[in-house]
């Protein structure tokens, strides 16, 4: 194996994540160090060998999604990673951001060993510990900073202290039965309210399920506000772009933006941001008032049909209505709505991404009610609910703490989460002083908020508030910088991850196989879960029986061994949770559930599904049948079926019962400034993967689109350096003019603009859009709503 | 022996650029915006907004046309440019003095140079990567999300590029140059 020199060698110079006290080791000297026998390679490719290889079944950790792949491992070095044509999910293919996670696995910033701050919060210098250490000062703190132990002694136990957040993943879950469950804070906060908390909400409370658009089988689809080419959802991506083009499925795309999916669709419409709502009402009203619906299909299943029906008709929803709010003229719309509901199998498609405007949860209730009357639902061709395999639970032994209090986040919100709050209240809250109590503990993991959520200021402020920040993840990540500990993890190709289960038309369980082992001393999740456990359990049991009056009446007079054995059956061991490997406990559970022929298929292919033997085929060289025809789930649900137009309950929280359209939810852009929208990137997820040097070749930096019109007026070319200000902030970026955007509007890709200097190739490059976006909040879940942001822009 | 070729059913193109990077990584291509053997051409939309014109935005994909004719081995003058027993355009880069020659001919613009050796580098088809350990797929057919290619032996009559051929209209690029590429679009 060659290792080659790539130009990031000489970058490295600049790397200045400062390890003080550590002397400055390169790469090669940690790999040295590390488990791995021979050179790794630093960021270059390494052209895959044609001697022996391991080949290791591993579930992409690049986005969300979980596209299946096999990793070839060749000498102890992961050189290529392959798609696993056996998980219906992804159908054998790998993205460009999958087949670039080699680049993020030897990303030569990646967190080596654990780090304690030594300098002042977002100084970045830390100083090289042992884990032992590092756990130690998130117990007992530093000079210079406080520790868990202290800070729940002053607040008298009250867990809720500690706030904490996690980004998506398969490990995510471990983390929620540490710090929720065993450490015993409600206070989380996840992605879910900065992303598709309202799409979720909107369709389950509608027709109870998010559904699957079965792609392969309709015939017309209006995809409004989802960008499939560019923000690729398996199967819906590959299955749609086989067949747009006058193959077979007619697709009608609805976005601000001319973007690679808008490429593929027969029309494109340029909807004016936070519009779609009277779109969606305009083909509802056309389907009652020419009679182009299913009408025996609601009668039967739709919840206040009738209701509904006099609602969109009283209030002349009519496509001339709408033309004038969204920008799409009323024929456009005549036409959209009468091929939709004459189609054989016709997708409002659901699409899946933040909230954009404050009635994002009531278009996605318009959309899924708009579904329900062309009848298209549990059938082949349209949204089906599918099947899902069930895995054995795992049990916690969940303590209960008398002096945590209850999560406050929630003043003015409709329907409040309980478990996933609304990052925006949450951090609001406690910076107005709002907040019940003081929180004063960040424990977070595989999450950045400084990019993620709106008002980097604000998320700022929130960490510098706080007594302790901690986080676990794999790159110095712009949050990580005003952690006091940071805890280096195992990338998604190192460890093996807690099986999974994917419902849908073909559902099937899937299990990450470690490919190789953890890189220099990084831990996986779940070691670092039990390990931390350890370390705090004790300490913190002996603070509950300090404060905790329910504990102190239960355990009054105990001699030492019933006081252990009453910590012990009441969870109050923290890291009785992790008693098990992710590896035992995998296999137990399959086992249990499918039998040992099973758990040697997931061991070997990464994928299981009952009669997978026998169903699996290759059809030709790209097909492959997961399951016959007639095993499928389409029709799963029966006359159980419910579409809820008019959801009554729902004005008791002071909801709409049903969709309706208010006049403040028009849009407007003062004269001279842009609406800014944001959205993704093929070769981007987010600022996770803004370090990665491949993706980095592909998609350079983040540009601001301009109208070129605007652009030439205001003498702004390619490339010029441009500050687009907001209310609450600016940032500079070059500039893209372009006519794929509206004169008022301008867009720039998410995840840019890192301010980590550890992050090389991240730092510095392109804006970071969470700068710059108001924190508004929809009134439904709270959930960020991300395009109600003005802005200026002016050549610097 | 084989005469391999490639179909691309290029409509399917969501120019996502997995090929581009399953390619660079598959054959160690080196890092670098303009290093690569394989790539996604764009055209921006003409028009004026909202009045886009979308059939003018398509994305093509391509890299060597591996042509039965090619100009890059005609004009090579140390024959570094090879046609290998499987028809593939081949450079032996101990041979080649980077002339460059070859990257002007080609007008497919399919060259480019590889820093580490010094010399001009281009698409093998996966032979020395995927072909050698018998896999019968190139590194670019098998990532692709929405399977825009297939590659295979145009002499065997059963395989699934000539069957492909034979049913499907296509067409071959700048194919009054009569440099007769192996690589089919699908039309």
């Amino acid at each position: 194996m060659r290792v080659e020199v790539s130009r990031r060698r000489f970058l490295q110079n600049t790397v200045a994540l400062s390890v003080v006290g550590g002397s400055a080791l390169s790469l090669g000297a940690l790999a040295a160090e590390s488990a791995h026998a021979g050179s790794l390679p630093e960021t270059t490719t390494t052209k895959t060998g044609t001697g022996s290889a391991e080949i290791i079944p591993t579930l992409c950790g690049m986005c969300v999604n979980k596209c299946a792949a096999f990793a070839r491992v060749e000498e102890g070095v992961l050189t290529k990673l392959d798609p696993n044509p056996y998980f219906p999910k992804s159908r054998n293919m790998l993205c460009p951001r999958g087949n670039s996670g080699i680049q993020t696995l030897y990303d030569p910033d990646r967190l080596k060993y654990p780090l304690i701050r030594i300098g002042e919060r977002g100084d970045g210098r830390y100083k090289r510990v042992t884990w032992e250490e590092a756990y130690d000062a998130i117990l007992n703190g530093t000079d210079k900073f406080k520790g868990l132990a202290q800070i729940l002694d002053e607040e008298k136990d009250n867990r809720a202290t500690i706030g904490y957040s996690n980004g998506e993943g398969l490990s995510k879950e471990g983390f929620e039965v540490l710090v929720g469950q065993k450490i015993g804070t409600p206070n989380y906060v996840d992605e879910i309210s900065i992303c598709l908390e309202t799409t979720l909400g909107g369709y389950v409370n509608t027709i109870g399920t998010y559904g699957e658009a079965d792609m392969n089988n309709a015939d017309y689809i209006i995809v409004a506000g989802a960008n499939r080419a560019e923000a690729i959802i398996t199967p819906d991506t590959m299955d749609m772009f086989k067949r747009t083009k006058k193959r077979g499925l007619t697709m009608i795309v609805l976005d601000p933006r001319f973007t690679n999916t808008a490429a593929k669709a027969d029309r494109w419409y340029a909807v004016n941001p936070g519009t779609d709502l009277a779109f969606v009402l305009a083909l509802t009203y056309v389907a009652f008032d020419e009679g182009l619906y299913d009408k025996e299909f609601c009668q039967k299943y739709m919840v206040g049909y009738a209701e509904y029906k006099a609602h969109i008709l009283s209030k002349k929803y009519t496509p001339e209505w709408a033309a004038k709010l969204t920008g799409i003229s009323a024929k456009e719309i005549y036409r959209t709505a009468r091929e939709f509901m004459k189609a054989r199998s016709p997708i409002y498609y659901q699409g899946r991404r933040s909230a954009f405007s404050p009635n994002d949860f009531q278009l996605r209730r318009a959309m899924a009610i708009y579904q329900g009357l062309s009848g298209n639902l549990d059938k082949k061709g349209g949204i089906i609910y599918g099947k899902k395999i069930k895995l054995p639970p795992e049990e916690v032994n969940a303590p209960m703490y008398a002096q945590a209090q209850t999560r406050f986040d929630r003043k003015g919100i409709a329907i409040p989460a309980d478990k996933t709050g609304s990052w925006i209240l949450f951090r609001n809250m406690i910076l107005e002083g709002t907040a019940p109590y003081p929180v004063r503990v960040m424990l977070m993991r595989k999450h950045n908020p400084m990019s993620g959520v709106p008002d980097t200021t604000k998320t700022e402020q929130l960490l510098r508030k706080m007594d302790l920040n901690v986080m676990i993840d794999i790159l110095p990540s712009d949050t990580a910088m005003f952690c006091d500990v940071i805890l280096p993890e195992a990338s998604y190709l190192e460890r093996t991850s807690p099986v999974a289960s994917f419902g849908g038309l073909e559902p099937a369980i899937v299990q990450r196989k470690a490919a190789v082992k953890p890189l220099y001393e990084c831990k996986t999740p779940e070691v670092i879960y039990k390990e931390l456990a350890e370390k705090l359990s004790e300490p913190l049991w002996k603070n509950t029986l300090k404060y905790d009056e329910d504990v102190q009446d239960d355990t009054k007079g105990m001699k030492p061994d019933a006081l252990k054995k009453y910590y012990k059956e009441n969870g109050f061991d923290l890291a009785d949770a992790w008693e098990k490997t992710v590896e035992e406990s995998n296999k137990e559970r399959v086992v249990k559930a499918f039998g040992e022929e099973a758990w040697k298929i997931l061991e070997e292919k990464g994928v299981y599904y009952p009669h997978m033997e026998a169903y699996h085929k290759q059809l030709d060289p790209n097909t492959y049948e997961y399951y016959p025809e007639d095993k499928k789930n389409y029709h799963v649900k029966g006359d159980k079926i419910k579409v809820v137009a008019n959801f009554t309950n729902l004005t008791k929280k002071g909801v709409d019962a049903m969709p309706t359209w208010h006049d403040d939810m028009a849009f407007h852009v003062p004269k001279g400034k842009f609406r800014l929208i944001t959205g993704r990137h093929a070769q981007f997820t987010q600022s996770g993967t803004t370090n990665n040097a491949m993706l980095r070749d592909l998609t350079p930096t983040n540009y601001v689109w301009i109208n070129s019109r605007v652009a030439a007026e205001r003498g702004i070319k390619f490339g010029d350096l441009v500050e687009v200000r907001s209310r609450i902030g600016a940032i500079r970026l070059q500039a893209y003019p372009t006519e794929s955007i509206a004169p008022n509007q301008t867009f720039l890709l998410h995840g840019f603009g890192g301010n980590s200097r550890g992050m090389e190739m991240a730092y510095g490059n392109g804006g970071n859009d969470a700068r710059i976006i108001e924190d508004h909040i929809e009134p439904v879940y709270g959930a960020a709503a991300m395009h109600l942001t003005d802005v200026e822009i002016r050549r610097v | 022996m084989a005469r391999y070729g490639m179909a691309l059913d290029y409509k399917n193109c969501i120019n996502c650029k997995a090929c581009e990077v399953a390619c660079k990584e598959e054959n160690g291509v080196l890092l670098g915006a303009d290093k690569h053997r394989i790539w996604v051409g764009a055209n921006a939309p003409s028009g004026e907004w909202p009045h886009l014109d979308i059939v003018s935005s398509t994305f093509m994909p391509s890299q060597c046309q591996h042509c039965e004719d090619a100009p890059c081995e005609e004009v090579c003058p140390t024959h570094a440019t090879y046609y290998d027993e499987n028809h593939v355009v081949r450079v032996n880069s101990d041979k080649c003095i980077l002339c460059s020659y070859c990257m002007n001919a080609c007008p497919y613009d399919a060259r480019y140079v590889d820093d580490r050796t010094v010399t001009v580098d281009k698409c093998t088809f996966c032979s020395d990567t995927r072909l050698a350990r018998g896999e019968t797929t190139t590194a670019c057919q098998n990532t692709c999300p929405t399977k825009v290619r297939t590659f295979g032996d145009l002499d065997d009559p059963e395989s699934e590029i000539s069957i492909l051929l034979k049913t499907r209209d296509h067409f071959s690029l700048k194919s009054h140059l009569g440099t007769h590429p192996k690589l089919y679009y699908l039309t």
